[in-house]
């Protein structure tokens, strides 16, 4: 076998590797994650039923709550969310690895609702037609030779008006928001929105995803949005027929599928475009901002950005929890589920799951590498994932604390983080000086 | 039916049978093979499914695609010449039998 290495191309997110094996070793350990589950006893128990989870406590802190749920059963009945929450590694796994049984084209579906039936609720092969319309624009080659110069002068744009704004600004609303937002906006190609219109779509088209607690207003609030939207798209579609670029609007001008299927695929892309390398980036900078010894060596070694950011997704997953719906009785994990049984697929619980992670509280760039499951896994793999880690661990980032060396959390204003369906930094006042 | 062998590092060797038609990828995921992760599931989109293919097998390959190649880019594993997604080679009746050797590391 030729082991001769290709080095006429490197990847354009994580940087030439070393070719010191040694050195390669010394920066970061693998170690295999273990998938393999044991057979499970049929006909399998009774979900245990979790009639002390709150909506409340999920969104202020989860993480005890998954924890105290993991060590009772990898599935749990949980009535303030209506629906059972799977919380361990293996059985989120299963759930990624078997489509046949669990259908992400869930009934009486808050995303369908909110946002329209887009690929994320679909199964192949209908799912497959609806992601292959979404072409190049997000794979590393097209983010390499397009999108990362536009994301640098976005970024320099942003971290400007932060740096403009004055020490005590917050790093989310300030920084994080408009900088993914413009990016999202320009990678979708809406020449006739604002990234203040990206924000508040997303937000509010999230919000009736999220809409566990089926509150009226939220509803309402994400249907002018979605009308908004398909005003925009209906527009730049018509644009683009004549006017082709390298956006995602421009690509689906000249695909045949349905407006209906673009219009709500738009929307989920809105919302997980934005909103998700937002948290991501905030939450890194956050965490690496309470240890010191990681903020070091990220600043000492480049190439721990990417390190940092993948971390970080597995330490706080952006998307906590994602559904899908038995197509028939089976066993998870030695529990037994009826057919038609609504799951959460905690991503959030999964990828602090002590089986695979050790010390998985901690936030800690140096544990051995493992597969985290926080972009989701098998056909319905997160097709942002490299355009997060372009803008944020390869942009963003090595900007952020090269020009605020001194950058800290503002110890006179308070800090937060919220949120289980997804989740994120919500407040996060910094100084510079 | 058509056979996979795949190599650890460790010099460990598994084969296993699949029906024709078979991704290495799958092929690796559904017998539980250490070291291929298979994130996305096929969509030559995540390079968690790294292989070094052995040379004599190398001619019946279909090329690399230009998705699979700005992967190929982005292995966790130091890309070669032998380098493939497992996810876009098939065990077929012209590649009855197959011998790759997996990367120290996937992720």
């Amino acid at each position: 076998m030729s082991n001769q290495p290709n080095t006429a191309t490197g990847c354009p997110f994580t940087g030439e590797l070393p070719s010191d094996p040694a050195e390669l070793a010394a920066l970061m350990s693998t170690v295999p994650a273990t998938h393999a589950t044991d057979a499970p006893p049929a006909p399998g128990i009774e979900a245990p039923v979790a009639d002390w989870v709150t909506i409340e406590d999920l969104v202020r802190d989860p993480f005890p709550i998954y924890r105290r749920m993991r060590e009772e059963a990898p599935v749990h009945w949980v009535p303030a969310v209506n629906r059972y929450m799977v919380t361990s590694y293996a059985a989120c796994h299963e759930i990624e690895q078997d489509e046949a049984t669990y259908s992400a084209d869930e009934r009486n579906s808050l995303m369908k609702r909110s946002m329209g039936h887009s690929m994320l609720r679909k199964d192949n092969p209908k799912h497959q037609v609806d992601r292959d319309a979404y072409g190049a624009t997000l794979r590393p080659g097209t983010i390499k030779k397009h999108w990362n110069a536009i994301f640098e002068a976005n970024n320099e744009r942003y971290l400007g008006e932060l740096l403009a704004k004055g020490p005590g600004s917050d790093f989310v609303w300030d920084y994080a928001a408009p900088y993914t937002g413009e990016n999202l906006r320009m990678v979708m190609g809406f020449k006739n929105a604002t990234q203040q219109d990206l924000q508040r779509w997303s937000q509010t088209l999230i919000d009736g995803t999220g809409n566990y607690a089926d509150d009226p207003e939220v509803w309402a609030t994400a249907a002018a949005s979605s009308d908004e939207v398909d005003t925009a798209v209906d527009e730049m579609l018509s644009h683009y027929v004549g006017n082709p670029d390298h956006s995602l609007l421009s690509g689906l001008a000249s695909m045949p599928i349905p407006l209906e299927a673009i219009r709500a695929n738009i929307k989920m892309t809105i919302g997980g475009g934005l909103n998700e390398p937002r948290d991501v980036l905030a939450t890194t900078v956050w965490a690496l901002l309470n240890n010191p010894e990681q903020l070091a060596a990220v600043k000492a070694e480049p190439r721990l950005h990417s390190v940092a950011f993948e971390e970080s997704v597995r330490w706080v997953a952006p998307i906590g929890m994602y559904p899908r719906e038995t197509t028939r009785d089976t066993v998870l994990g030695g529990v037994a589920l009826p057919k038609g049984a609504r799951l959460g697929v905690v991503l959030g619980a999964a990828n602090r799951d002590p089986d695979v992670f050790e010390d998985p509280e901690a936030f800690n760039i140096f544990r051995p590498k493992k597969a985290h499951l926080g972009f989701g896994g098998g056909v319905h793999f997160c097709a942002g994932t490299w355009i997060a880690r372009a803008q944020v661990a390869q942009v963003a980032m090595p900007s952020v604390f090269e020009k605020l060396p001194h950058l800290r959390l503002d110890p006179s204003s308070e800090t937060t983080d919220a949120g289980w369906v997804f989740r994120g930094m919500t407040r996060m006042p910094v100084l510079w000086g | 039916m058509p056979t996979v062998t795949f190599v650890q590092s460790t010099g460990e060797s598994i084969e296993v049978a699949v029906a024709e038609g078979t991704s290495l990828m799958r092929a690796a995921v559904t017998n539980g093979i250490d070291g291929i992760v298979g994130e996305c599931g096929g969509q030559a989109m995540c390079a968690t499914c790294h292989v070094f293919v052995r040379p004599e097998y190398a001619g019946a390959l279909p090329p690399v695609s230009d998705d699979e190649d700005e992967m190929l880019d982005c292995t966790t594993s130091e890309r070669t010449e032998a380098s493939r997604l497992g996810c876009q080679v098939k065990v077929s009746a012209e590649l009855p039998s197959i011998v790759v050797d997996v990367p120290a590391d996937q992720v």
